[in-house]
């Protein structure tokens, strides 16, 4: 498959994985901006996150309910409070028992303490999100519990067989294999977090075989520019120097850390290349510049890997 | 209390952070320091344990203790891994009265789902384990790495919320209501024939039969889970404990840091400080390639020299920049701590520790 970031920009729902820390707001934020770029109405939706990471980047906390930031594109903070309200509202149609519901300490803590039924609830939210935008880009969270999220519907069809949430299951099932919908996966090219990108790839495959994997998405990569000459001056500097801590030593340590981020780098890509989905890298960026800036950058990185021509709308 | 004094006194340390900032190589370093202090120690890790396993030098362990050979080392190391499933399995296996009754909960259906990964069933089990391995007596020392959660609250609050679905109350009268519905008498009063319909709107009947089913049989390990996990909040509260919060010079790790810090002054948690991962070290001060390395690098190949100069200057400006970033974050840090609680930082070595030997790298900068 082809690395294209069009295929994204396209998309109508993008659920984005990965390890916690290897940059998935920055990535969201970033798709999320690219897509209201192209005229897309685009909402970046975080789930239940007590700590808002979008804060920083659009100056806004995002709330339950969207907020637009810039033309055509929105934040929200799919919070579980309301989120059972609205799918209370959904599954249970007179609002007056809503209410009841709602207001039942009883019934709350059930809500509260049945297995996935937190899931299933902000899952069936974005759902109903994406019958409102054009493009939902959906920050989960990390690995692990990524999965068990998307899967929830599995979980909910094995617990119930008929009613309102096995209705519910079966329409997020009939979702997934949609056209424009699928998961992003956000890696590191660093040993650890390409496996765990390797074995949620796996995961998603064998537990919900009909959602695509879009794309995989190395995040600060350091593409290698080192000359074989160079590499072998630097491992004989390194020996001059080894033994002798000073400003020599330091510096030559500098390149060699360089030098081997590259070969994480390359190695990350060789290990993702055997997954059958595409690979996007985005580069090493100064996080220095403040996270609304490495966003920009970000979405520009994408852009340049896009094989359709992007149209830019103010 | 400095981490050297926790590993060599206290009997449980607890690490907590966001995902990615180096919490199980931490916890295994430590772990080892208690081991090469004496004691016996284990560390009870969440998966994929091929990480700790890779850190420890083995190739991998299951949901058994497992020591680690440690030559010249007067205690003793053990590691576990964390398997939900199966400790849910084991726990309903000690608890359940007979094969039939064991079986009886773990074909029921609403189980399978508690038993299977949906989110938050990795902190139930954790603290389950934990209380297993605490109670057993045979550890001096245990630590425990925490399982990745976004709402790093959710391992914190596990026992009260398993504590909450299991409340004694709810199933004596979601039972004596399904009893009623059951026998289709009317001696119910009107609210809780009003909330046993409002469930079955969202859950549907069978669902509610199954969960009674479901409690019927779970009844009786109730006391027992009850128990437990009071025990576990307890323990985290407990003069014996210590939590460390692991961190990255990352702003939302920072801000995940910064988030356990309230929680745990807020919970009456006793916390030992901050450990500060992966910062980036460069001297403040800008280095000339051409001056220090000029003339050795046109010696070995004065053709290749200019490149490799201007590419090492250009290393060093980045890392400094990095390091630059990454003391402004400690900084925040050592504010958020205030006066009470020490930062440890680490530097960023170079290559990803893989071997006991890396993890004993740590030590001066973890225990120093």
């Amino acid at each position: 498959m082809s690395a294209d970031s069009s295929v994204l920009l396209r998309s109508r729902a993008l659920f984005l994985t990965g390890k916690g820390g290897t940059g998935k707001t920055t990535i969201a934020a970033a798709i999320g901006r690219l897509a209201a770029a192209q005229g897309r109405r685009t909402l970046v939706a975080e789930l239940d996150n007590q700590r808002s990471s979008l804060t920083s980047i659009f100056g806004v906390t995002p709330g339950y309910v969207p907020q637009e930031v810039s033309p055509r594109l929105s934040v929200c903070n799919v919070e579980w409070n309301p989120a059972m309200d609205d799918f209370l509202s959904d599954i249970v149609s007179i609002p007056r028992v809503v209410r009841m519901i709602t207001h039942n300490r009883v019934v709350s803590i059930f809500l509260d303490a049945t297995p996935g039924a937190r899931d299933l609830v902000l899952l069936w939210r974005v759902y109903r999100l994406t019958q409102q935008y054009d493009c939902v880009v959906v920050d989960l969270p990390a690995s692990g519990n990524a999965v068990a999220m998307l899967a929830v519907p599995n979980t909910a069809r094995r617990l119930f067989d008929a009613g309102p949430i096995r209705a519910c299951a079966d329409e997020l099932l009939a979702f997934y294999p949609k056209e424009g919908v699928g998961v992003v996966q956000v890696a590191l090219p660093e040993e650890m977090v390409v496996t765990e990108t390797i074995e949620t790839f796996r995961k998603l495959r064998s537990e919900l075989p009909m959602l695509r994997i879009l794309q995989v998405i190395l995040n600060r990569a350091t593409n290698p520019s080192l000359a074989a000459d160079e590499r072998a001056m630097l491992e004989r500097l390194a020996a001059d120097t080894a033994g002798t801590p000073g400003p020599a030593q330091e510096l030559v340590e500098a390149g060699r850390w360089e030098a081997g981020l590259e070969v994480a780098t390359a190695e990350a890509r060789e290990r993702l290349a055997g997954l059958d989905t595409a690979l996007l890298s985005v580069p090493v960026l100064s996080r220095g510049d403040g996270s609304a800036r490495v966003v920009e950058q970000t979405s520009a990185a994408l852009a340049r890997q896009s094989a359709a021509p992007l149209v830019w709308r103010a | 209390m400095r981490l050297r004094e926790v590993v060599e006194s206290r009997r449980l340390l607890v690490c907590v952070g966001s995902g990615g900032v180096g919490k199980t190589t931490t916890a295994a370093s430590l772990a080892l320091a208690g081991a090469m202090a004496g004691r016996r120690v284990l560390v009870l890790t969440i998966d994929p344990a091929r990480r700790l396993a890779n850190s420890l030098g083995i190739r991998e362990f299951g949901n058994t203790e497992v020591r680690i050979p440690l030559p010249d080392v007067p205690g003793e190391l053990w590691a576990m891994m964390l398997d939900a499933p199966s400790t849910l399995r084991e726990v309903i296996g000690r608890l359940s009265r007979d094969d039939a009754h064991r079986d009886s909960v773990l074909n029921n259906r609403i189980f399978q789902a508690i038993a299977g990964n949906f989110s938050g069933s990795q902190e139930y089990m954790a603290t389950e384990r934990l209380y297993d391995v605490y109670s057993s007596g045979r550890y001096d020392l245990i630590v425990l790495d925490t399982p990745p959660v976004k709402n790093a609250l959710d391992f914190l609050e596990s026992p009260g919320r398993m504590t909450r679905f299991l409340d004694k109350q709810i199933m004596k009268w979601f039972l004596s209501g399904a009893e009623e519905e059951r026998l289709g008498r009317r001696l119910l009063a009107g609210t809780t024939t009003m909330v046993f319909r409002l469930l079955g709107h969202i859950f549907g009947r069978e669902f509610l039969n199954e969960l009674s089913t479901f409690f019927n049989i779970f009844k009786e390990f109730y006391e027992g889970f009850r128990e437990r996990h009071e025990a576990v909040g307890r323990l985290f509260i407990a003069p014996t404990t210590r939590f460390v919060v692991v961190s990255a010079p990352t702003d939302p790790s920072v801000e995940v840091a910064e988030f356990f810090l309230q929680e745990l002054g807020r919970r009456n948690c006793p916390t030992a400080g901050v450990v500060v991962n992966q910062v980036h070290q460069a001297s403040q001060r800008p280095l000339d390639p051409e001056v220090l390395l000029g003339a050795a690098a046109r010696q070995i190949d004065a053709a290749v020299a200019p490149r490799v100069l201007a590419r090492l200057g250009a290393a060093h400006r980045r890392l400094r920049e990095l390091s630059a970033l990454d003391r402004e974050r400690v900084e925040r840090l050592r504010r958020m701590a205030g006066a009470g609680l020490w930062i440890q930082e680490i530097p960023r070595l170079s290559g990803e520790i893989h071997d006991l030997e890396g993890l004993r790298r740590l030590h001066p900068y973890l225990l120093g």
